[in-house]
């Protein structure tokens, strides 16, 4: 337990402790009265709070790949977890145990109801500006943002669609719809495999000026043929639809009326690509 | 040579874990492929160690040894990027409390992009970016962080701070 016998140079790591649920009943108490009369100690821990918004929302929970699982369960003779532990998990439903603690401890303390109404309020918010956008979008955003941060977006780089198909081909069971539409502005770069709900995913990626596009494509399943539909999620464009064949989900840090031409430029291509098939050699 | 029991123990304690575990040692060695070998041998230590180990929190122990296996198999395969923790921990010089802070700072920091949160992240030191990831991403307490790194809890406290300070600066300046 921390304790609350400190200088006024602690302040931070009390306003921190607070954050984390680390204080007693008392001291929670006692820190809310400060923070209520202290302006500059409301200030940082209102920048604290908004420091953790944006680490849970950073997509920053990495699900371990289906081969490291399959690796482990041939190494100990353990057979991989089929049930909790492969369940999809995404950042902002999950690692929020310090919210739900904090949550109770503050229900313990009658006198800091008011910062538990506060941070509930936060979390609705929270959900709120994620309405409308499911777990398989949320999940390519993922994908799309770690390869960008690890300056990796692509595990092969070709602009060649020959080179991309057949090595997607050999790491995934779908077959890949890979088309060239370097003369409409959009430059392939080269695909990846993404792990999406469990399932080895074919992503293609293209660039279009300094922006990078991450198209996936899933097995249709059940679902019918639709329109393609925008919305935002954390930030960047998200548009899925779904054809004949695939369903996909194209994501871009580009302006949305941008993504959308991208998304019909594929769309035609895809389309005259099977009605041609075989193809006609390219130019 | 394994017994069933530690078999049935891995199942139980180290495999609802295996995210976390790969989590942590993705942000610690900055590779999804070191990440993946990390991950694969502390597994194997931890089977080994279920023979006789009782676990009471099995993800601060399943981290536990993550952490200490990612330590040991970079100083082995990656020793230029293992950086010394040593004057890390000097005197926390945390700053004064400022003036109340222009909101938009605030607003900043909140709206920042997932690509700048991961970038500010990645780039802090090993052992401030290893508390981080543990207590924000992995869920741990303090108490936790303290024993799964062997330091005291008031320097888990510290690291964090600081932790906290830099990213708050990176990410609170106007792009």
């Amino acid at each position: 337990m921390i304790t609350r016998d400190v200088g006024p140079s602690d302040d931070l790591l009390l306003l921190q402790a607070l954050l984390d649920g680390e204080l007693d009943a008392s001291g929670v108490i006692d820190m809310e009265r400060r923070i209520a009369a202290d302006p500059r100690l409301a200030a940082e821990y209102a920048r604290l709070r908004a420091l953790r918004g944006a680490i849970q929302g950073g997509a920053l929970r990495e699900m371990a790949p289906a081969s490291l699982r399959a690796r482990i369960a041939a190494a100990t003779g353990v057979p991989a977890d089929s049930t909790s532990s492969n369940v999809v998990r995404f950042p902002d439903t999950t690692a929020r145990p310090a919210a739900a603690t904090s949550v109770r401890r503050w229900r313990a303390a009658a006198g800091a109801m008011a910062a538990a109404v506060v941070a509930l309020v936060g979390v609705n918010v929270y959900l709120v500006s994620d309405l409308g956008s499911n777990d398989l979008e949320r999940a390519a955003v993922a994908a799309h943002s770690r390869g960008l941060i690890s300056g990796q977006p692509v595990d092969v780089v070709s602009t060649d669609r020959h080179t991309v198909k057949p090595w997607l081909a050999g790491k995934v069971p779908l077959a890949t719809t890979v088309v060239d539409l370097a003369t409409d502005g959009y430059a392939l770069s080269g695909g990846r495999v993404d792990v999406i709900d469990e399932a080895p995913v074919p992503t293609l990626v293209y660039r279009h000026r300094e922006h990078v596009i991450s198209l996936t494509e899933l097995a249709k399943g059940s679902a019918r043929p639709s329109a393609p539909t925008r919305e935002t999620v954390s930030g960047h464009s998200v548009v899925t639809w779904t054809d004949n064949v695939r369903r996909y989900v194209a994501v871009s840090d580009m302006p949305p009326p941008e993504l959308d031409d991208f998304v019909a430029t594929f769309r035609r291509a895809a389309a005259s690509e099977r009605e041609d098939s075989p193809p006609k050699p390219v130019k | 040579m394994t017994t069933e029991a530690a078999r049935s123990r891995f199942a139980e304690i180290v495999l609802p874990y295996l995210d976390d575990a790969y989590t942590l040692a993705r942000w610690m060695t900055g590779s999804a492929s070191d990440a993946e070998d990390v991950v694969q041998d502390a597994s194997m230590r931890a089977l080994r160690a279920l023979e006789t180990t009782a676990v009471e929190r099995p993800r601060a122990w399943v981290l536990t040894i993550t952490r200490n296996t990612a330590l040991t198999w970079m100083a082995k395969n990656r020793p230029a990027n293992v950086t010394s923790t040593e004057g890390v921990d000097g005197p926390l010089e945390l700053p004064e409390l400022t003036d109340p802070a222009p909101s938009a700072e605030q607003d900043l920091i909140a709206r920042a992009e997932q690509g700048a949160v991961r970038a500010a992240i990645a780039a802090l030191p090993q052992a401030f970016r290893e508390a981080i990831v543990m207590r924000e991403i992995n869920g741990l307490s303090y108490r936790e962080i303290a024993d799964a790194s062997g330091i005291p809890i008031g320097t888990v406290m510290s690291r964090l701070a600081r932790a906290r300070m830099m990213l708050m600066n990176s990410l609170g300046r106007p792009a």
